[in-house]
């Protein structure tokens, strides 16, 4: 072909070769500059007839976009087809992730440009068929151009069939194309843009962890993996952001995938905000560390300390006991003025910070924490916990934090209003938005409860790192057993009272879930009227409430070392919303729901028409474990002997909308971020390991 | 030109203490401009006065003048040389 001339373009030199046909260096002899010729081969024009794929070509040709190959001409000479093509210098991106491996920077830099393309061809209705990593350039100044966009043949069922039985012996191209295509497409289906974004996902997947997603030595093998296996962990070092990207492109039913490739466009944007915000450590967007307010006389705690953090409408309260927890001291409010739906002490990896969530009903929702027992917090100036841009939502309010698994130390989990569950794994530095549940069928269902639409409850199993449970008022329990790509609503059982269907699949209002550590099949839950117990990971859910005096109530708590043993203060009807009768009861069951008895001694017979809201009763996880709950008329109680007798710790406080209970460990080092790499095992599980030794003693 | 935001008490950590700050801006921008102006000085404020998809927080009035800019084209009314940028908490309360 060398030295031949196709109309008024002279064939210099081959500089490739792909399953389309041969591509050359050619002279453009009337606009004198060099192009890309390429001459498309016979296969490929048996397959489809040359009007087709002349047709599709022109149709390519329209494209103008930057990250595109720019398609000068479709041409026929004799019996040669050919498309002439901007002529791109540089390499393709299969070549650069092999030879050098890509930085998560640029693999979100490189999978912008490549979405965006997608898009704009998606917007034309031009699907590419054969995205992957041979038909992707980087130009030297790192411009991504994507080649050859609906020249790809389609293929039939049986080719593909087989390319699965025949993969050792075919043509390269499809050895190349058949890591890159959609499960539905290997089951006969037509390639869409849905298949395009597959592709893209495993375009992705493959330069962030430099080996292909589904791989296997014969076609049988690597379509199989496609079609049934889940998809492999990404290394650790890809930052959680992207792997969600990935994870959401690479969902085997394409109603679950991203719909747009914009929409994976502005997700990677997001992620490359992300990823320069953690390379450039968040001291530079934590602010000043203040004192919130001179006029407190802060907390001297000691080790072992017994800590209690009360979050009211008006601020934060923390109150301090020594061990034997008959006296308290008070202090606060932190952040008065400013509603703390949610409040956590973390206590993994010799820390001591606590975390408290502070909504200025002007100026935001902004997590805040302290590593001195509030004598200084974080006051970070940008908000850590932020919906993308792109998806229109803007946070309401922190409902909960959650801390990871204790073997997890520096993992972290919020639930937000508007329902929504963010992740940190950087010890709360970064928070990154979970798509799995926010791009859930079923959310635009989801209806608001009095409180808001808010995600209330974040239960970790565990034993298995891929397991999380969420409560959603009103959207009811999902689960996720693959560490948040999807999540299954997991309401089986569970009654609602406002809807004319008693039993949906989704959309209870859900109060509170518990779980015991040493049982984490076994879940029990408080319901907007109904009590349930679950034993097979909340796949149903048995009524065990018929025993109490009301099976409404917010609250509810595990006992620290029975997994039999719940309490729960049950609060008459759905309209009074206050204690039956004014007289003030936990009850509190130990046969795991199936009779349930007060306990009052020291708590009010009468005029105590009060509300524990969902968060607001807690344990100290001691042995006889501690139990604690305020009130919304802003009482705090405790009992040191697991409910037996109760003492009003104080009074008069806002009203209390949680409260947690924690063990100070402080070993000798009382101030700022610990980084040490001693991990040590966390408190909680201490304490339950000495209770079981005591309790095989007694 | 120059604008002066005057900044409530309760975001005048984020300003060095000050109640009022001027920013430069170009002749005839909208408020939302002369806001990222202020923003790209004071970064504290950004989060405190929008929320992140870009609206002003529902219990914060702007006040270009004395005009609350609710009514005079929000984000996107123009300032011009002279007049002052009030951020001012609502009336609310709980």
């Amino acid at each position: 072909m060398i030295g031949r001339t196709l109309d008024h373009y002279r064939i210099l030199a081959q500089i490739g070769e792909g399953g389309m046909g041969v591509v050359y260096r050619a002279r453009d002899e009337v606009l004198n500059r060099d192009v890309a010729l390429k001459l498309l081969g016979h296969g490929a024009l048996d397959r489809v007839g040359p009007d087709h794929l002349l047709r599709e070509a022109q149709t390519a040709s329209s494209l103008s976009h930057p990250n595109i190959c720019t398609i000068h001409q479709v041409g026929q000479s004799g019996d040669d087809f050919y498309v002439v093509m901007e002529l791109i210098e540089g390499r393709s991106l299969s070549d650069l992730i092999v030879s050098t491996g890509l930085s998560m920077e640029t693999v979100t830099r490189y999978g912008t440009q490549i979405a965006d393309a997608l898009a704009h061809a998606h917007d034309r209705g031009i699907v590419h068929r054969d995205l992957k990593g041979s038909n992707v350039m980087v130009t030297p100044e790192g411009r991504v151009k994507v080649l050859d966009f609906g020249l790809a043949t389609r293929m039939e069922r049986e080719e593909i069939s087989d390319v699965t039985l025949s993969y050792s012996s075919l043509e390269s191209k499809l050895v190349g194309t058949l890591p890159y295509m959609a499960p539905e497409v290997l089951r006969g289906q037509k390639a869409d843009h849905l298949s395009d974004l597959w592709a893209l996902g495993v375009l992705l997947y493959e330069a962030a962890a430099g080996q292909l997603p589904f791989r296997g030595k014969t076609g049988f093998e690597v379509t199989s993996a496609i079609l049934r296996e889940p998809l492999p962990a990404l290394p650790a070092t890809v930052p959680y952001g992207l792997a969600a990207v990935i994870q959401h492109c690479l969902m085997k039913q394409p109603v679950e995938r991203y719909q747009r490739a914009s929409e994976v466009r502005a997700a990677l944007e997001t992620v490359q905000g992300a990823t320069l915000q953690t390379r450039h450590p968040s001291e530079e967007t934590r602010g000043p560390r203040t004192l919130v307010l001179r006029g407190i006389e802060h907390l001297a705690v000691k080790n072992k300390d017994i800590l209690l953090l009360v979050g009211t409408n008006k601020g934060a309260f923390l109150v301090r006991s020594s061990r034997d927890r008959s006296k308290w001291d008070v202090a606060g409010p932190y952040f008065h003025g400013q509603g703390v739906y949610a409040t956590a002490y973390d206590g993994r990896n010799g820390r001591h910070r606590l975390w408290v969530s502070a909504n200025n009903m002007m100026w935001g929702t902004f997590l805040r924490s302290s590593d001195d027992f509030g004598k200084s917090w974080t006051n970070p100036l940008e908000a850590s916990i932020r919906f993308p841009a792109e998806s229109g939502t803007a946070l309401r309010n922190v409902w909960q934090i959650s801390l990871g698994r204790p073997d997890e130390p520096d993992k972290l989990y919020c639930g937000a209003e508007p329902a929504a569950l963010f992740e940190s794994r950087d010890e709360g530095d970064t928070w990154c938005l979970v798509r799995g549940l926010y791009d859930h069928p079923h959310r635009p269902r989801w209806m608001p409860s009095n409180g808001g639409l808010t995600l209330h409850t974040v239960l970790p199993d565990p034993t298995n790192k891929q397991r999380i449970y969420t409560g959603v008022s009103a959207g009811g329990v999902y689960r996720t057993d693959d560490g948040g790509i999807s999540w299954q609503a997991r309401n089986k059982g569970i009654r609602v009272t406002f809807a004319p269907e008693k039993y949906p699949q989704f959309g209870q209002c859900v109060h509170k879930i518990v779980m015991h550590e040493s049982r984490p099949e076994r879940l029990f839950l408080q319901n907007h009227g109904g009590m349930y117990r679950s034993e097979n990971h909340g796949e149903s859910w048995q009524e065990i409430g018929h025993d109490l005096p009301s099976d409404f109530g917010f609250a509810m708590l595990m006992h620290p070392h029975d997994a039999d043993c719940v309490y729960s203060v049950p609060v008459e009807s759905e309209e009074f919303r206050c204690t039956p009768e004014g007289r003030l009861r936990v009850y509190r069951t130990r046969n795991a729901g199936r009779s349930w008895e007060p306990l009052g001694r020291g708590l009010p017979d009468k005029g105590a028409y009060e509300t524990v809201l969902r968060d607001a009763l807690t344990t100290d996880a001691l042995d006889p474990a501690g139990i604690y709950f305020g009130t919304r008329s802003g009482k705090l109680y405790g009992s040191r002997d697991e409910g037996k007798t109760w003492k009003r710790i104080v009074e008069g406080l806002p009203q209390i909308l949680c409260v947690k209970a924690a063990v100070v460990q402080i070993d000798g080092v009382s101030t700022a971020r610990m980084t040490t790499q001693q991990s040590k095992p966390a408190r909680k599980k201490k304490s339950v390991i000495k209770s079981e030794k005591q309790k095989k003693s007694r | 030109m120059q604008i002066s935001f005057h900044i409530p008490g309760a975001l005048r950590e984020f300003t060095e203490k000050k109640g009022t700050v001027q920013v430069e801006v170009e002749a005839g921008v909208s408020l939302l401009e002369a806001l990222q102006a202020l923003f790209a000085a004071y970064p504290g404020l950004r989060d405190r006065v929008l929320t992140e998809t870009g609206e002003t927080r529902r219990h914060v009035n702007i006040f270009v003048a004395n005009e609350n800019v609710r009514y005079t084209g929000g984000l996107a009314t123009t300032v011009v040389p002279g007049m002052e940028v009030s951020i001012v908490p609502a009336i609310s309360g709980g």
